[in-house]
C-alpha cells in the first residue's frame, strides 16, 4: 500500500521535470550513463587537473617548506597510466581477473611505437601501430591463459609478460637495444611537429604545466572514457559483472563464457596498449624493466585496487595517487628523517594498506560512500522515492 | 510429441557408474519428475543432459537434434535451461540485471560483437525481464541487489533466470530443498501456475514425494544409476522395486 503511494508519488515528480530527481541515487546513476555527461564530467576535472596538481600544490608547499607540489609531466603520467587502468578495471573490477602479465602489452605497444617512430615520426600513427601490436599480442596470450582460472590464470599471465621481458633483455636486443634501453624515439609533435610536445597550450606564463603533451594525453583519456562508459553500459558490461560474481551462471544463461572473458582481455590489453605508446612518446625512452618487468605489472594491479574496481574511473584516482607518491613524495625531504628518495614504495605500501583496511572499495568507492551519506543526510527520502518511481514507470 | 529423449545415457566415474544406461523420454508440456535415493544419480543425469557432464556413452536428443557432446551454453541456447538447487545468482547485481542477463543471452545468442551498443535499447531484454519477474512475483523489488533477497525469493529469482532463457524444456534440480513449508506451498504452486502459462514442459529431480505425486504426469525413479520404474504416479507408487528402494520392501 505504501508502495503504490510512493510510486504514483515518484511519477508525477517525474513528470513535473529533472531538478526535483536529481539527489536520487537512481537519477545519479542514469546521469553517469550517459556519455555526454560523463565526458564534459571529465573533461572539466581534466582542465583543472594540472593547476591543482602543480600550481596549486606547489604554492602550498612553498608555504610550508616541502617540495609537495607537482612537476610539469607528472599530469600527462597520471592520465597515461589512467588509460592504462581503466581497461584492467574492466578485467579486474568488472570480470574478476586478475592478471599479472599486462606489462606484455605496455612494454610491447611502448617498443613497437618506438621502433615505429624510427621510420615515421608521427605520435598519432605511434599509438595507431602500438595498440594494433599489443591487441595482437592479447588474443594468443588471453587464448592461452583464460582456459585456467584464478591462480593458474594470474600465473600464466605472469609467466608470458616475463617470457617477453627476457627476450626484451636478451635475445631481443637487436630490436630493442637490451639493457641499454631504447632512446632515440622522435616522436613529432602533432599535427606534422607544428606543435611540439613540450610546448605550452596556451600563451598565458602561468599556466605552463599545460603542455601540447598534456593536452594528447587528456584527449586520449577522453576518448578512453567515452569508450569505457560505452562498454560497461552495453550488454558486455552486463556480462563482465556477472562473470565476476558467478561464472557457472553466466554458463548456464547461455553465454560463451570463453569468448566473453576474452574479449575483456583483449578490451583491457587495447587500453594498455594505448598508454604505452603514450608512454613512449611522453618519456621518449624505453627499457624491459619499466616496459616489461612483472613489476610494471604489479603496479597495475596496486593503482586499480587503491582507487576502487567499483567503477569506471575509479582506477584512475588510484593512478593518482600511484604516481604521486613515486615522483613528488620520493622528493620530499623530511626534517628528522631526511629524504625519502627511494623510501617511496613504504610510503605508497603504507598508503595502500590504510586504504585497503579503511576504505575496502578504493578511492572512489570512498567517494562514492561520502556522496550517498551527504545526500541521504540532506535529501532524506529524496532517493527512495525516485527508486520506486523508476519501479512504478517500468510497470 | 517427444521433446527429449536420452537413449542408453551412461556416466562412468573411474570404476563407479553413476548413471547406467539410462533410456527415458520427456513429452512435450508435461512435468516429469526423476526420483531415488541419495546417490541414485539424478543430478549426474541432468549434468549430462545439460552438457555439464560428458557422458561416457549413450546420447540425448532434444526436439529431435542430437545434443550429447553440446556444451551447457550450447545446451541452453537449444532450448534447455536449468534451476539451480542453491540459488545460483547474481550477488552483487540488482534483481533485474539479474533476469535481463538471461533473456539477453535468449535475445542475442552465446556470444555478440556489441560492446559499444547502449543495453538500453534492447527493448526485448526489458520486456521478457518484466515479464518473468512478474510471473515469480519479484516485479517489485526489481532494484533490489539480489544477494539481500530472503532465501525464498532467491529461489524464485533463480527461477526467474532459468525462465528469461525462455526454454521450451526447464530443469529443476530440487526447486523446494532448504525451503520452509511455506515457501515450499508457494514454489509448488508456482511451478504449475508457471507450466500453464507458459506451456513449458518441466522436467523436474525432487525429494519430498508429496509434492512429486501432486504435480508430476509421469515419474521416473533411479536406484544405482539403473531405472527401476518409469510410469505414472500410480504406477510408480504401487512398483515393488520402488518400496524396496525406498522403504526396504515395507509394505506401503
Amino acid at each position: 500500500m505504501t508502495d503504490r503511494e510512493v510510486a504514483t508519488d515518484g511519477g508525477a515528480v517525474a513528470e513535473s521535470g529533472e531538478p526535483a530527481s536529481a539527489s536520487g541515487g537512481s537519477a545519479l546513476s542514469r546521469l553517469r550513463e550517459r556519455d555526454d555527461f560523463v565526458v564534459v564530467a571529465s573533461a572539466a576535472a581534466l582542465i583543472v587537473f594540472p593547476f591543482l596538481l602543480v600550481d596549486v600544490l606547489g604554492i602550498v608547499g612553498d608555504v610550508i617548506g616541502l617540495s609537495i607540489g607537482g612537476y610539469t609531466g607528472l599530469p600527462s603520467l597520471v592520465l597515461i597510466y589512467g588509460i592504462i587502468v581503466i581497461g584492467f578495471n574492466l578485467l579486474l573490477g568488472y570480470t574478476g581477473l586478475l592478471s599479472f602479465g599486462h606489462a606484455a602489452f605496455f612494454g610491447s605497444a611502448a617498443y613497437s611505437a618506438a621502433l615505429f617512430s624510427q621510420v615515421v615520426p608521427s605520435p598519432l600513427l605511434m599509438v595507431v601501430v602500438g595498440t594494433l601490436v599489443a591487441t595482437l599480442l592479447a588474443w594468443p596470450i588471453g587464448f592461452v591463459s583464460i582456459r585456467r582460472s584464478g591462480v593458474y590464470f594470474a600465473v600464466l599471465t605472469l609467466t608470458f609478460g616475463q617470457a617477453l621481458y627476457f627476450y626484451a633483455l636478451g635475445p631481443g636486443s637487436w630490436l630493442t637495444n637490451g639493457d641499454n634501453g631504447f632512446s632515440n624515439i622522435e616522436a613529432d609533435g602533432l599535427f606534422l611537429g607544428a606543435l611540439p610536445f613540450d610546448a605550452p597550450l596556451t600563451p598565458l606564463p602561468f599556466l605552463d604545466s599545460y603542455t601540447v603533451m598534456y593536452g594528447f594525453a587528456a584527449v586520449s583519456m577522453l576518448v578512453a572514457v567515452w569508450v569505457g562508459n560505452r562498454i560497461i553500459n552495453s550488454p558486455y558490461g552486463l556480462i563482465f559483472e556477472a562473470l565476476g560474481e558467478n561464472e557457472e551462471r553466466v554458463e548456464f544463461v547461455g553465454l560463451n563464457v570463453f569468448r566473453y572473458k576474452l574479449m575483456a582481455f583483449v578490451i583491457s590489453a587495447v587500453f594498455a596498449g594505448v598508454g604505452g605508446a603514450l608512454f613512449v612518446i611522453h618519456e621518449q625512452y624505453i627499457h624491459p624493466t619499466t616496459g616489461l618487468y612483472w613489476i610494471q605489472s604489479g603496479d597495475f594491479v596496486i593503482m586499480t585496487v587503491l582507487g576502487g574496481t567499483g567503477g569506471l574511473v575509479g582506477p584512475v584516482f588510484g593512478a593518482f595517487v600511484f604516481e604521486y607518491v613515486a615522483n613528488v613524495v620520493s622528493g620530499v625531504s623530511l626534517p628528522a628523517i631526511g629524504s625519502i628518495g627511494s623510501l617511496w614504495r613504504f610510503v605508497l605500501g603504507a598508503v595502500f594498506v590504510t586504504i585497503v583496511w579503511v576504505f575496502p572499495r578504493g578511492i572512489y568507492g570512498a567517494g562514492e560512500d561520502l556522496v550517498a551519506m551527504l545526500t541521504d543526510r540532506s535529501g532524506g527520502e529524496g532517493g527512495g522515492d525516485t527508486a520506486a518511481a523508476d519501479g512504478g514507470e517500468r510497470e | 510429441m517427444t521433446l527429449l529423449r536420452t537413449d542408453g545415457l551412461t556416466k562412468q566415474f573411474g570404476g563407479l557408474v553413476a548413471v547406467d544406461d539410462v533410456s527415458f523420454q520427456v513429452d512435450r508440456g508435461e512435468t516429469r519428475a526423476v526420483i531415488g535415493p541419495n546417490g541414485a544419480g539424478k543430478s549426474t543425469l541432468i549434468n549430462c543432459i545439460t552438457g555439464a557432464l560428458e557422458p561416457t556413452a549413450g546420447s540425448v536428443e532434444f526436439d529431435e537434434n542430437d545434443i550429447t557432446n553440446l556444451s551447457p551454453h550450447e545446451t541452453v541456447q537449444t532450448g534447455i535451461s536449468k534451476s539451480f538447487q542453491t540459488a545460483s545468482i547474481f550477488p552483487g547485481m540488482t534483481v533485474r540485471e539479474n533476469v535481463e542477463i538471461a533473456a539477453l543471452a535468449a535475445e542475442h545468442g552465446s556470444f555478440e560483437f556489441n560492446f559499444l551498443k547502449r543495453l538500453s535499447g534492447f527493448s526485448a531484454v526489458h520486456e521478457t525481464a518484466d515479464q518473468m519477474m512478474s510471473a515469480v512475483g519479484l516485479l517489485g523489488d526489481d532494484d533490489t541487489e539480489a544477494g539481500s533477497l530472503p532465501y525464498g525469493d532467491k529461489r524464485r529469482l533463480e527461477i526467474a533466470i532459468a525462465l528469461a532463457s525462455e526454454p521450451e524444456l526447464l530443469l529443476m534440480d530440487e526447486p523446494t530443498a532448504g525451503m520452509s513449508p511455506d515457501e515450499t506451498a508457494d514454489t509448488v504452486d508456482l511451478v504449475e501456475r508457471l507450466q500453464e502459462e507458459l506451456g513449458l514442459t518441466i522436467l523436474i529431480v525432487e525429494h519430498d514425494m508429496e509434492i512429486i505425486f501432486r504435480i508430476a504426469d509421469r515419474i521416473l525413479v533411479l536406484n544405482r544409476g539403473q531405472v527401476i520404474a518409469d510410469g505414472t504416479p500410480e504406477e510408480v507408487q504401487e512398483s515393488e522395486r520402488v518400496q524396496e528402494a525406498y522403504l526396504g520392501g515395507v509394505e506401503l
